[in-house]
């Protein structure tokens, strides 16, 4: 059964503010493997540290550009369907990586545009930026279960994250690892 | 097997006797590849000649909607609906609360019906502001056919400059901001209410709604301004704007106030025909006995259709029942805009391209600017309004539940919700009919009709890919709500083959914007 109450982590703009290190969870856990970044963020915000944002939102496009603000350093993660590999694969992008994408999407502008739009415009952004995406199949149908190769990722994404995060980060007296 | 059932079969029967037919005709697809999928997918066939036949516009559909949601409360549809879109989830709340409003048959006070149409206005104008200077920029600011390199949001601020960029984004903070302060979030309202809203305005908060209108207000007139001299002024613009290949002569929908002028929130449905005269004024809930969906076997999407007129194949004019929604719908079919200054905008949008309606659908983008300006001045009325800081701001329902229709003017025109319940208020049957799909018909047929004009043979011109997609990019349409783009490697694809199937060409756009050919 499908959870449809509020988790809490998709807080409104005016709740986002600065820290060292955001983990921006992207998709929508009403839709199958779109879930994914949901999962994720539910068990990275059991152990990450008071200094480190978690955030799980299905906006997408230009809307994103309020989480990438006010951080010093950024982790993605998020479903793509390639078609190029199997369900499940981890890509792990870095900003570096990006080049900007010209019109392709009719419909709006990407993260990846949003981010240059932000460097371009001096806005606050992230100096670091890493993407985590997963190779997912179905992200249409409402209500769908996740494919078990996507969901079986999840795991290691965690692991990922937390070294990420375990890394760079200074612990505070608040915060805990599980 | 229900006479909809039977019908369903011989149009699958037929559409896969033409499919077999097709299949051995010379073939374009443009093709995304990538989770850009979620924005559609282009087939187009050439005769025998090389000439274009007919074209495909695909769009993948939302799936498993009403399944999901039968067995679940109605009170729950504003949050569900606005969390299964990631684009227009105030569009959603909205549509969902009015039809709760009417599956209750409760009228709210009117301090609710005020605060829900002032939040509304907020998000019209944040969506149409951020369409204009990010995603139809492109096209327009920067030109059709400029370097792909330029042609993006980078370029739209290199011509508009970094200032007005920062003031887009702060514009947009602000109205996001007030959305946030009064329906509880800006992603995901949380505010809607049979019968009112959940949260009161407080004197405080009207203070900051009319300091942030009456700047919107300025921010639409500088807008409207930047549109003149950038669009207006430049005559290969407007020639595009006028030319046939993005023009049709179709029924145009939109919801008007008592004096048929342009309103988001609530009013009558206007359909005007492709003549300008008043087809039909019907209230919303009559809305399932005008409009009808047509089923073509090569789409996911239902095509809507105006039921009395009949569903006529892909054809304009008046025998054909294909309508448009949308800004430049909304205006073909209002006498006029209900603040002063969008009056004056929408004179001049008539005035210059010379007939009502206006039947070029790259005017949409000129018409979404007039609403911007429309929405900001309505926000100012709103917020002056003394009724707004009242506390009474809800009527409790007590009728018992079973049918409810709700219905918003979206950015991207009139979207429907329609939910049956049991008398606990449990979802039976729930229903949406989203913007993109009462334009679904038309924009197939610009989409074919661009390809037409712009497409001979295997030699398909870069300029092509942009040009046919500047054909649906007009509409803003919303395919596969709350998807991303991270890109793979491959976003667009044509393919041209020749009747035994072989590719005679390709032509692909990688993600940094560069075309190369295989």
């Amino acid at each position: 059964m499908i959870d449809t109450s509020d988790s809490g982590l998709d807080r409104p703009m005016s709740a986002v503010h600065s820290c060292s290190t955001r983990v921006l969870c992207l998709g929508n856990d009403l839709l199958g493997d779109d879930s994914l970044g949901s999962r994720v963020a539910s068990r990275v915000q059991q152990f990450a540290p008071t200094d480190v944002e978690v955030f799980s939102t299905s906006e997408s496009g230009f809307s994103l550009l309020d989480y990438l603000l006010g951080t010093h350093r950024l982790i993605v993660i998020d479903t793509v369907v390639t078609g190029n590999a199997l369900p499940g694969t981890i890509y792990k992008i870095c900003e570096s990586e990006l080049k900007l994408h010209a019109g392709g999407s009719p419909h709006y502008i990407g993260l990846f545009e949003t981010i240059a739009l932000s460097r371009y415009l001096r806005l606050p952004v992230a100096e670091e930026v890493l993407i985590l995406a997963v190779e997912a199949t179905q992200c249409f149908t409402v209500g769908d279960e996740m494919n078990p190769a996507v969901s079986a990722a999840i795991p290691a994404l965690v692991e990922i994250v937390r070294n990420r995060i375990g890394a760079r980060t200074t612990h505070r007296t608040r915060g805990f690892v599980a | 097997m229900t006479e909809r059932e039977q019908n369903l079969r011989q149009v699958l029967q037929e559409g896969a006797a033409r499919t077999n037919t097709e299949s051995v005709r010379r073939r374009i697809t443009i093709d995304p590849v990538t989770r850009l999928e979620g924005h559609g997918k282009i087939d187009i066939f050439l005769d025998e000649t090389g000439q274009v036949e007919r074209a495909y516009f695909q769009v993948p559909e939302l799936r498993g909607f009403e399944k999901f949601v039968q067995g679940r409360p109605a009170e729950d549809m504003p949050q569900i609906t606005s969390r299964i879109c990631g684009v227009c989830p105030t569009a959603h709340h909205m549509a969902a609360t009015k039809a709760l409003d009417h599956l209750y048959r409760v009228d709210p006070p009117p301090t609710a019906k005020i605060i829900r149409e002032l939040v509304y206005n907020t998000f019209m104008a944040e969506d149409h502001a951020l369409h204009f200077y990010f995603l139809g920029g492109p096209d327009f600011v920067v030109g059709p056919d400029a370097p792909p390199a330029e042609r993006n949001v980078l370029g739209v601020i290199g011509k508009v400059g970094i200032e007005t960029g920062r003031k887009v984004i702060a514009m947009r903070r602000r109205w996001r901001e007030l959305i946030a302060l009064t329906a509880g979030k800006s992603v995901h309202p949380v505010f809607g209410l049979p019968g009112g809203v959940a949260k009161r305005v407080t004197p405080e908060m009207q203070k900051q709604f009319q300091e942030v209108a009456a700047d919107g207000v300025e921010f639409a007139k500088f807008t409207l301004q930047l549109f003149e001299d950038v669009v207006l002024k430049n005559t290969d613009y407007v020639r595009m704007i006028l030319s046939d290949t993005y023009t049709h002569r179709t029924y145009y929908m939109g919801m008007v106030d008592d004096s048929n002028r342009v309103n988001f929130y609530d009013g009558s449905i206007r359909v005007m025909t492709p003549q300008g005269k008043e087809w039909k004024k019907f209230p919303s809930e009559q809305y399932l006995e005008n409009v009808a969906e047509h089923v073509e076997p090569w789409s996911y999407v239902k095509f809507c259709y105006l039921k009395p007129v009949g569903w006529n194949g892909f054809s304009e004019g008046i025998d054909s029942g294909i309508y448009s929604v949308a800004p430049m719908a909304r205006l073909n079919v209002s006498d006029g805009m209900a603040t002063p200054l969008a009056q004056q905008a929408y004179e001049k949008f008539f005035s210059t391209l010379g007939s009502k309606p206006v039947h070029h659908t790259l005017a949409n983008h000129w018409a979404r600017l007039v609403e911007l300006l429309y929405a900001t001045e309505r926000m100012t009325e709103l917020a002056a309004d003394p009724q707004l800081t009242d506390t009474t701001i809800r009527v409790l329902p007590t009728e018992k539940p079973r049918e409810g229709i709700g219905v918003v003017e979206a950015p991207r025109g009139t979207l429907v919700h329609h939910y049956v319940t049991d008398e606990n208020g449990i979802i039976q049957k729930a229903n949406l009919i989203v913007a993109t799909q009462n334009n679904a018909a038309r924009m197939a047929m610009s989409v074919e009709k661009a390809a037409k004009g712009l497409i001979s043979g295997a030699d398909v011109p870069e300029g092509v890919l942009n040009r046919v997609e500047m054909a649906f990019r007009a509409y803003d349409p919303c395919h596969g709500c709350a998807t991303h783009s991270l890109p793979g490697s491959m976003p667009l694809l044509i393919r041209v083959r020749d009747q035994s199937g072989k590719t005679l060409a390709t032509l692909r756009r990688d993600f940094d914007g560069s075309v190369r050919r295989d």
